[in-house]
């Protein structure tokens, strides 16, 4: 009897799970049913701002293809909703109508945008209606509607200085729309900047044309454009500022509902064990978005200082790969086997990269620390481990910063605006967890244009000039001599320039050298 | 005879060409250090025109002719005493101890229990006769090669993409026109320098794209305008690859029509590419995200402006997904619409100077001549005509070069092996082991011009002729056939490995016919080729001769094939297969083990005065003099956190072996990676730290992302025997040089 396992929601965590099982489905060891809220089988949302300025198309973004998976055996109910799910008789109640039963069970239902609360939107969390004009850019009809603004050159106003609001106005502004980013606090990115990077990217953006509105509190929306379309926002000074269009990018929440609404039990996220499994039912697992690891032991080290769920699909992939191999170890052999394998390795603090052009910015881990706080300038170890440390670089006038937070060498935390070899080094040296160069300068000289050329000029004689046959600058200077006056002369009584021939601009210029002393 | 030929170089695949004349007295350029040889050399080298060099040779080809009569050739059987000394024997002594051992194995443990191991570098002719002689004379299915370090992953990703494998599918020339050039894991300026020349036009017009993980000669090229380097952390070129086709397909840079109309697979491309954006793959390799942009808008701009090339080399296929990482090449090649037009398209650059017509007509364990599956009943029946013989006297597949080596003394394995044109013990991933494995056999019969490392261990070593010293034909990295031309008589003890084959079939009682007379053997293949992906059918000496370019697949009455794919691919439908390939999961690579906190990645890799395990070049006074050691290559700051100055010696570990070698500290290699070039034995052995892990589809190693740990070493005692590679054996002469 092959095992039944029913995957609610279809997005890319989903999609990664359903890819996964593939195989198991193909071989009759799993039945598969997958049920999607949205019409479309799962597409990939981090990208629907790029969608929504014209920069990629709605094709390019699909993860998976409905008839594909059918062909391979597995069942897709697209548009539907679970309505609620039946744990005694281990069965979902589908909007559609039909209760399909379940061995095990999936929650990826993701997360829904925040919408703040805010006069003139209805703050019914659950089912949000938006006025006209007002989008939480989650789908694609979100990005549709952000393509006809782009399009028309119109005024758009991003409501949050979060990663996807910023990308989201970047992409506006850079595709020819007027924008404006609201955030509260001095800086954008405060959740996950330090004050320096948040300045030097704050600047970066007002150059990139963004207007900047910091410190604000919003309070209301007026919609008194055509068909009672959005007009304006109102902050709590009681200024007004005027768009066309407005990008709530407020962040988001785990969809936890449905669990609650079955007894499982919830925080941010739907609580799940190191093996992705919800409590008090074994069965049922949850990954991606609504999910938050946490065991039900309060010892447990990891759990005690684990975040919520990330937000980032990085880690519900990883969840989704983990899981793939557990459901078929049990599929298999059932529990003993399912017990080889090792539970699901903690995830290290996610990475932002801005996923923009004209700015380059990368942040990681825990920036708080600066390079003059006491427990810093003390040096050896604390409490048994090697002391935090800071190393920073600030050139705000080029839009320049970097700051290095590392214990043992190893990253904790980075900043980088504007340095994008340095960020790209720093970033997957963090996700290594491998130690720094000792001097940590390097890492800023990447970016240096010293860096991107091979060994310049060099007057040595002894110097091969032709690496090909090896024939030194000495041993080119003797042909001249004994009256080698072309490249092909020098070529024939020394053999250089022989192979790839670009040392024939060096012979040249070795023989035009010698006349010119000769003339002289 | 004449003394004198046009003909080709003994060594890579690009076989440029030259011509040897009798050498007058000290008539040899002088280049430096001036080589103080006491041998002059029989023969003088010039480079030839012709389309692949121009007329350009590298510093290997020049000094090829001081390996003919060097002092420390083998010019007669050597037979090994029990005191482990080598001493001449006769050839009927040595072809009677041969015929014996094959005899008794065979007796004692089948057929299988024979095996052999052939090379890269044979000409056609002796790559088609020794599988049919492993087939036919010692009826084992145990034949592989040493292009199963080289090829197997590019070949096997070509097959099932296009449906047939050639390493370049265009001449070579074509790319002089391009005005994008995108190379991945090739260092063609150490590899193969008058190859650079054709990458002069993408250069001039800032296209020319390198991806390596060290600023090498090659990706120096880039600078001043030429064009951009990829530097991406070794093992994660599929990942940047899948980076640069998402901006491809995203940013609408696809070749729609093309896809429509000539491939198939498309849609489930898109769906895989999906999760691979530009800075996620930043966070994978260490490669900024505007340069994977850069380099997908760069290669789509050169595609619509004179042409655009993606090329790959061992760089990225010598890996355990070396197959999935040449297929996500040829996918990107495909979703910009090059493969198949006249000005643009995907090649692999062959490596071995006949790694092409060596992986086509019969040296492979799965294959039968004409690139013909072994498996395939109607391959078997028709190679089976030609040979004369009923089809049951051909056996089914044996083991890749990897498997192969492993069971080496083993039960069940080869106990008795014939290596011809390779140097396991230095070319082999893991080869410590493979060395042992050598050392198990009951008999080990190699034939070679020197007591390479591998010979060395051989009970039996066999003189053959060099390159300059016989006739037959190679198939360059272009799939073009050429001469190679005897210009000499050999030493008088030397014997053609076609005779070779030809006396023992005869003393084996074999069936069908082995000739010695390279033009019969060509005719034959002409023959059984006939009809395969590789079909030679219209191709004879005397076309050849006339210089005519002969590229494969040429059927009798054609005229050749110098473009391939213009018309259709080779699948059924003529349509390209597009096969979604993405990185596996992390766990399933091989993971860091032990306790030492700072691994580095080691990369291995050529030098230019250096081919293959070097048993040939290491022999060259000036290329010894010039490179006499492994150097290990580091980065400054990587270097002085373990307290190692330029030139130290270090020690370098991993739970396989360890390297004993000097530093060279370097800016121009990543930080977490070090490498180490292969052409050197003993304690210099690169290969003694490489895993025998390997791609599942294409049986290669990985030989480019190993996890070692390095540590500054107290100085040997035995210096000499470094500085000095190990190779030596009875006739040591590089030390002259020095």
């Amino acid at each position: 009897m092959s095992e039944r396992i029913v995957v609610v929601g279809f997005g890319p965590v989903a999609a990664r799970l359903v890819d996964e099982l593939l195989p198991a489905v193909r071989s009759g060891l799993v039945q598969l049913l997958v049920v999607g809220q949205e019409a479309e089988a799962a597409y990939n949302r981090v990208m629907v701002a790029e969608l929504g300025v014209g920069r990629t198309t709605a094709e390019a973004l699909a993860m998976a293809d409905a008839t594909d998976l059918v062909a391979d055996g597995v069942e897709v109910r697209l548009g539907v909703t679970v309505k609620r799910i039946d744990r005694a008789r281990q069965q979902v109640v589908l909007s559609d109508g039909t209760t399909p039963s379940y061995d095990r069970l999936v929650f990826a239902t993701g997360s829904r945008p925040v919408i703040p609360n805010l006069t003139g939107i209805n703050p019914d969390p659950s089912h949000p209606v938006l006025p006209l004009g007002v989008t939480a850019l989650r789908d694609l009809r979100d990005a549709a509607q952000l393509r006809d603004a782009v399009v028309a050159g119109k005024r758009v106003i991003v409501l949050g200085g979060g990663v996807l609001g910023l990308e989201t106005a970047l992409a506006a502004t850079e595709e020819g729309a007027l924008t404006t980013v609201v955030h509260n606090g001095s800086f954008p990115l405060g959740r996950n900047i330090d004050r320096g990077g948040g300045a030097v990217l704050a600047a970066s953006l007002r150059n990139s044309g963004i207007t900047m509105v910091g410190n604000a509190r919003s309070t209301a929306v007026e919609h008194n454009g055509p068909d009672g379309m959005f007009s304006a926002l109102v902050l709590n000074d009681g200024s007004r500022i005027e768009g066309d269009l407005l990008v709530l990018s407020c962040g988001v929440r785990p969809r936890i509902e449905l669990a609650e609404g079955c007894g499982l039990p919830a925080a941010t996220g739907i609580l799940v064990d190191h093996h992705l499994r919800t409590y008090h039912e074994p069965h049922m697992f949850a990954i991606g978005d609504c999910a938050e690891v946490r065991c039900a032991d309060v010892e447990c080290p990891e759990c005690r200082t684990a975040p919520g769920p990330s937000g980032l699909v990085g880690p519900g992939w990883r969840q989704a790969e983990w899981l793939a191999e557990y459901l078929i170890l049990l599929a298999e052999g059932g529990q003993d086997a399912a017990d080889t394998l090792a539970p699901l390795p903690q995830e290290k603090p996610g990475v932002v990269v801005l996923k923009a052009r004209g700015i380059n910015l990368a942040v990681a881990g825990d920036n708080s620390a600066e390079p003059w706080d006491d427990e810093l300038l003390c040096v050896g170890v604390a409490e048994g481990r090697p002391r935090r440390q800071v190393a920073q670089w600030a050139d705000p006038e080029h839009g320049r910063y970097v700051k290095m937070t590392t214990r043992g060498g190893a990253l904790e935390g980075l900043v980088t605006v504007g340095m994008p070899r340095t960020a790209a080094e720093l970033v997957m040296l963090f996700e290594r967890g491998s130690e720094l160069p000792a001097d940590r300068s390097l890492l800023l000289r990447l970016d240096g244009p010293d860096q991107l050329d091979s060994a310049g000029a060099n007057n040595d004689p002894q110097r091969t000039v032709c690496r090909c046959a090896g024939v030194s600058g000495a041993s080119i200077e003797e042909a001249v001599l004994d009256g080698c006056s072309s490249v092909p002369e020098v070529s024939k009584a020394t053999r250089a320039g022989t192979g790839c021939g670009g040392c024939h601009g060096d012979i040249k210029g070795i023989i035009e050298k010698h006349f010119q002393g000769v003339a002289a | 005879m004449p003394n004198g030929a046009n003909t080709h170089c003994p060594y890579c695949a690009l076989q440029c060409a030259m011509t040897l004349t009798p050498a007058a007295p000290s008539a040899q350029p002088g280049s430096d250090p001036a080589p103080a040889a006491k041998v002059l050399p029989l023969l003088e080298v010039s480079g030839r025109d012709f389309p692949t060099n121009r007329g350009g040779l590298c510093r290997k080809g020049w000094t090829s002719a001081s390996l003919l009569n060097h002092t420390g050739r083998v010019t007669e059987p050597m037979l090994k005493g029990s005191d482990g000394v080598h001493r001449p024997v006769t050839w009927d002594q040595a072809l009677m101890l041969v015929t014996g051992a094959v005899k008794q194995t065979r007796e004692q443990y089948g057929a299988d229990a024979v095996g052999v191991f052939g090379g890269g570098g044979l000409t056609n002719e002796k790559a088609y006769q020794l599988g049919k002689f492993a087939r036919l004379a010692l009826g084992t299915s145990r034949i592989d090669y040493n292009g199963r370090f080289c090829m197997s992953s590019a070949a096997a990703a070509g097959n099932r993409a296009f449906g047939v494998d050639r390493g370049l599918p265009f001449p070579v020339e074509d790319l002089d026109s391009a005005n994008a050039i995108f190379l991945l894991g090739s260092n063609v300026a150490e590899t193969m320098p008058p190859f650079v020349q054709h990458l002069q036009g993408a250069r001039d017009s800032g296209g020319l794209i390198v991806a390596d993980p060290r600023r090498s000669a090659t990706a120096a090229f880039t600078g001043d305008g030429g064009g951009i380097h990829l530097q991406p952390t070794p093992g994660t070129d599929l990942a940047l690859l899948l980076g640069i086709s998402h901006v491809v397909v995203h940013e609408g840079l696809a070749d729609a029509e093309y896809l429509q109309s000539r491939t198939t697979g498309y849609p489930a491309i898109v769906r895989s590419l999906a999760a691979f954006w530009p800075e996620r793959v930043q966070s994978i390799t260490g490669v900024p995200a505007t340069l994977i942009r850069e380099t997908a808008r760069r290669l789509a701009d050169g595609a619509r402006r004179g042409g655009s090339y993606i090329l790959t080399g061992r760089g990225v296929e010598q890996h355990v997904d070396g197959t999935d990482t040449a297929t996500a090449a040829i996918n990107l090649s495909l979703l910009l619409g090059l493969p198949g037009s006249s000005r643009s398209g995907y090649g692999t650059l062959t490596g071995q100077g006949n790694g092409q017509g060596g992986r086509e007509h019969g040296q492979k364990a799965d294959q039968l001549p004409g690139y013909r599956k072994i498996t395939d009943p109607a391959a078997r029946a028709h190679v089976a005509k030609v040979w004369g013989v009923d089809e049951s006297l051909i056996p089914g597949p044996g083991l890749p070069a990897v498997e192969l080596l492993k069971s080496l003394g083993q039960p069940d394995g080869v106990r008795c092996l014939f290596v011809h044109g390779a140097n396991v013990a230095v070319s082999a991933p893991d080869a410590s082991t493979v060395i042992e494995g050598l050392r198990s056999l009951d008999f080990l019969v190699v034939c070679d011009f020197f007591m390479s490392e591998t010979a060395l261990e051989a009970d039996l070593v066999l003189p053959v002729t060099q390159w300059a010293e016989e006739e037959g034909t190679l198939t360059n990295l272009e799939g073009r056939v050429l001469r190679r031309r005897k210009a000499l008589t050999p030493p008088p003890g030397v014997r053609s490995e076609l005779w070779l084959m030809a006396r023992l079939a005869e003393s084996l009682d074999a069936p069908s016919t082995f000739s010695d007379d390279p033009e019969t053997v060509f005719e034959e293949l002409r023959l059984a080729s006939a009809g395969g992906l590789a079909d030679y059918s219209g191709i004879d000496y005397a076309m050849l001769d006339r210089g005519e370019a002969a590229y494969w697949p040429y059927p009798t009455g054609s005229s050749g094939t110098p473009r391939l794919f213009l018309d259709g691919f080779a699948h059924a439908g003529g349509r390209a297969v597009m096969v979604p390939v993405a990185p596996q999961k992390r766990s399933q690579r091989s993971a860091v083990v032990g306790s030492d906190p700072d691994p580095l990645t080691l990369v291995t890799g050529r030098l230019l005065e250096h081919y293959q395990s070097g048993a040939q070049t290491r022999r060259v006074a000036e290329l010894a003099a010039a490179q006499p050691e492994a150097l290990l290559q580091m980065h400054p700051a990587t270097a002085v956190v373990r307290n190692i100055s330029d030139g130290d010696f270090v020690r370098v570990s991993n739970q396989r072996g360890e390297v004993l070698c000097r530093v060279e500290l370097s800016n121009s290699i990543r930080t977490d990676t070090v490498f180490l070039p292969f052409h050197f034995p003993g304690l210099g052995s690169a290969n003694r730290l490489t895993e025998a892990v390997t791609d599942p589809i294409s049986g290669m190693p990985e030989f480019k992302a190993s996890t070692v740990w390095v540590r500054k070493a107290a100085l040997p005692e035995v210096e000499p025997a470094l500085a000095v590679p190990a190779a030596a054996g009875p006739s040591m002469h590089v030390k002259e040089a020095s």
